[in-house]
């Protein structure tokens, strides 16, 4: 009952540790049993094993440059942070690059921008003209795909700053003449009010000579009059006035509107990486404003974070600078790529294809890139990711196959450190199955479990968990069986029956003090007849058929019925005919008591095979017993 | 005188003849008339590896180097293992204590032996050759 109850403890289990496994069970994470601590145990350090094999694989595989931190979502290039994109659309638009050829197009549309390049340079001609024309053929760069609208940009950017100087301009008249409507209406005000003191001093006089006896009710009708004029008047010149000053601060806020909208631009294209379109910006910039406007004054959070540790006044030449600085980079890393390429150093290539590609991916120096060193490029990148997400699976299989194909891909892949650390790993792996069997064979289930767990957890495929699960379930099933089968076959004597379903049987009984020590007898004593039997064997290749002969002789004191051990005597006895002639008939003779005749026998046996030790050794016990025969009959005849 | 010259040639031819005869006696016993020996069948070692049971109780002479002393008791004997002339392989005799001296390794022996039970090959007298 008991063995019943282990056997199903034991399925459960197993069960659980491979739902676990295959993903089936909950994720929760399951208590992890304490490391057995018996010798037949894998190391402790299963776990660490596998974090080394996957530190190790990250490193090995991931063709991302150490400034590409995805986790961060940031690019770090000369002190300068760019905001990274996930690693998913990163790599979408890396490989679409990869995949991509060179055009026509985009040719011309690198010379159309380096010329409105150099035609915004200090060195040539600023006239407006000149000026001008170069604002035109933003709208050429503009029709290019490449360009992707942002000349427009530019263009309108320009001409906004145009539009609200000129209407700057027109505003300026309109203030001069609101200016002089205002004097001339405060004239009007002031004279006015003059002019009805004098009337109303006029018409006081001839109120009290006229009419002396009425006079009160018309001087408060001319009293109430004047000054409603007068207040209307002067709210003319109060309307003036506020126009004056609206005006005054429209055309300033509109000023200011405009640069701050062409520094907020040139700041967007920098941190989006199209230095070109930041260059011409601040190209326009600096010929509409004066040198006093230069200090900017918007976009100071993003600058923040671009240029993390400095605490400089952000200016446009600034910008412009470091647009500058960046297309050299990318120059300057085009050119490293090609030459690791061309030097047999694929990985560098790739780390440095992709450091340059984010930095300067709307720059039409990546294509001094050749088409094919792309697309070996392509093959290697996906390699190495696939790899990397096989790792992670622990899949080491796999991973032994990429590194392969990586390595005849790329020279400078570290081909042998990935290979020996899939060994060791999958080494661990099988040593903790192994370990699991003998503590299941043993009936120690808690230890058995662990080991299990262990080896799930470093290499979840391993193919010998599941001829573990496989044994396990036989073993389940067979537990109640064992005892009359280990009956039945100890009683016809069948050792080899009993070793062949050893597992079987050394599960099913595992708690029987009577049976036990008798499977574990005969275990012991067939594995010494097979050990003897294959020692026969070899002795037998190296051309000495009479010790594989003795070999086999002392095999069959064990068991003279072992089935394989026969065979093997049967095959060799023709080539040591004579010599076994002899031995049967001393053992024989022996047998019989007949001491001097089995002395003989064995005497003509050892002159054929001189070394023999069964020669050796019956000699010695017939001759002792000859001698013993005749000492007994002499004692006899004296008496 | 020529009495006393008879008496002397007389006696003289009588102890010739005496001791002609004497000579013959000795002739005769040392070349086989009489030699326990010479008059006995050389052991078929072949016949004997075979089947030792088939010539219980039968005497036989052997001439054999001795090869090596497989066994030895104080006040019983020594078992030998004896390569026989005639070839075949070594053959164990037991030589009692009262019939052997110093036997050596290597030495050759005539040997007059009898096949006593178990087919052990009894030596009863041995004498070198």
């Amino acid at each position: 009952m008991l063995k019943v109850c282990a056997s199903i403890s034991l399925g459960l289990v197993l069960g659980q540790i491979t739902s676990h496994a295959q993903g089936y069970a909950p994720a929760a994470a399951p208590a992890r049993p304490a490391p057995a601590s018996a010798g037949m145990s894998a190391p402790v350090g299963g776990m660490f094993e596998s974090n080394t094999f996957l530190e190790m694989a990250s490193r090995a595989f991931d063709p991302s440059s150490d400034s590409m931190d995805f986790e961060n979502g940031s690019f770090a290039w000369k002190g300068r942070t760019f905001n990274l994109t996930s690693q998913r659309a990163f790599r979408s638009r890396f490989e679409r690059f990869l995949l991509a050829s060179p055009t026509e197009e985009e040719e011309s549309y690198a010379l159309l921008m380096d010329d409105v390049l150099q035609r915004l340079s200090v060195a040539n001609d600023r006239s407006d003209d000149a000026i001008l024309e170069t604002w035109e053929m933003l709208f050429r760069a503009a029709r290019f795909d490449t360009d992707g609208g942002n000349s427009t940009i530019v263009a309108n950017q320009v001409f906004n700053a145009w539009r609200i100087r000129k209407e700057m301009r027109g505003t300026a008249l309109t203030q001069r003449e609101l200016a002089d409507m205002r004097r001339h209406q405060q004239t009007v005000v002031a004279n006015r009010a003059l002019i009805l003191e004098k009337i109303q001093e006029q018409k006081e006089h001839e109120s009290v000579r006229t009419t002396s006896d009425k006079g009160g009710k018309g001087k408060e009708a001319n009293a109430g009059a004047l000054p409603t004029e007068g207040a209307f008047r002067a709210l003319e010149l109060a309307e003036t006035e506020a126009k004056l000053i609206a005006m005054e601060g429209q055309a300033a806020l509109t000023g200011i509107q405009a640069k701050l909208q062409m520094q907020s631009q040139i700041v967007a294209f920098l941190v989006q990486r199209r230095y070109q379109h930041a260059l011409l910006l601040s190209g326009f910039y600096q010929l509409l404003f004066k040198g006093s406007q230069q200090q900017l004054e918007v976009g100071k959070g993003e600058l923040k974070s671009f240029f993390p540790n400095t605490d400089m006044v952000f200016t446009v030449d600034m910008m412009a600078f470091v647009a500058n600085e960046a297309i050299t980079d990318v120059n300057k890393g085009v050119v490293a790529v090609n030459t690791a390429y061309a030097e047999d150093r694929a990985i560098i290539a790739l780390e440095r294809l992709q450091e340059t590609f984010f930095l300067g991916e709307y720059m039409p120096e990546l294509n001094a890139i050749p088409v094919e060193q792309r697309r070996m490029l392509l093959d290697l990148y996906r390699d190495m990711m696939e790899a990397v997400e096989l790792a992670e699976a622990k899949d080491y299989n796999g991973v032994a196959q990429y590194a392969e194909r990586i390595g005849l891909i790329a020279k400078d892949f570290p081909k042998m450190r990935v290979l020996s650390s899939v060994e060791t790993a999958k080494s661990m792996s099988d040593m903790a199955v192994f370990a699991a069997s003998q503590y299941r064979n043993l009936g120690d289930i808690d230890k058995a479990r662990a080991e299990l767990q262990q080896a799930i957890d470093i290499w979840p495929s391993n193919p010998s968990i599941r001829e573990f699960q496989q044994e396990t379930t036989k073993l389940a099933t067979a537990g109640s069986q064992g005892v009359q089968i280990f009956d039945d076959l100890y009683k016809r004597s069948d050792h080899r029956g009993i070793y062949d379903r050893r597992m079987d049987l050394g599960f099913a009984l595992a708690e029987d003090p009577v049976r036990r020590p008798l499977l574990m007898e005969v275990i012991e004593q067939v594995s010494t007849i097979d050990l003897l039997v294959a020692q026969s064997a070899e002795a037998l290749k190296q051309g000495d058929p009479y010790v594989a002969w003795e070999l086999l002789a002392e095999a069959a004191k064990f068991d003279p019925n072992d089935a394989p051990m026969n065979r093997a005597r049967a095959e060799l006895a023709p080539r040591v005919a004579d010599f076994v002639v002899y031995l049967d008939r001393a053992q024989r003779q022996a047998a019989e008591a007949q001491h001097a005749g089995s002395l003989a026998a064995f005497l003509a046996a050892q002159d054929i095979y001189p070394a023999s030790r069964m020669c050796r050794e019956g000699i010695e016990r017939e001759s002792s017993a000859l001698m013993a025969q005749l000492s007994e009959q002499a004692e006899t005849g004296e008496e | 005188m020529p009495t006393l010259l008879a008496k002397p040639r007389k006696s003289a031819s009588i102890w010739i003849g005496v001791s002609l005869m004497v000579s013959l006696l000795v002739v005769a016993l040392t070349s086989g008339c009489g030699d326990k020996f010479s008059d006995l069948e050389v052991l078929p070692t072949e016949s004997y590896m075979k089947k030792p049971g088939d010539f219980l109780g039968n005497t036989y002479t052997i001439r054999a180097q001795i090869d090596s002393q497989v066994k030895w008791e104080k006040g019983v004997g020594r078992i030998l293992a004896v390569l026989p002339e005639s070839g075949g392989a070594r053959l164990p005799v037991f030589v009692p204590d009262a019939v052997g001296g110093n036997l050596h390794i290597g030495q050759r022996y005539e040997m007059r032996a009898r096949i006593e039970a178990g087919g052990l090959i009894y030596v009863e007298s041995l004498r070198k050759y």
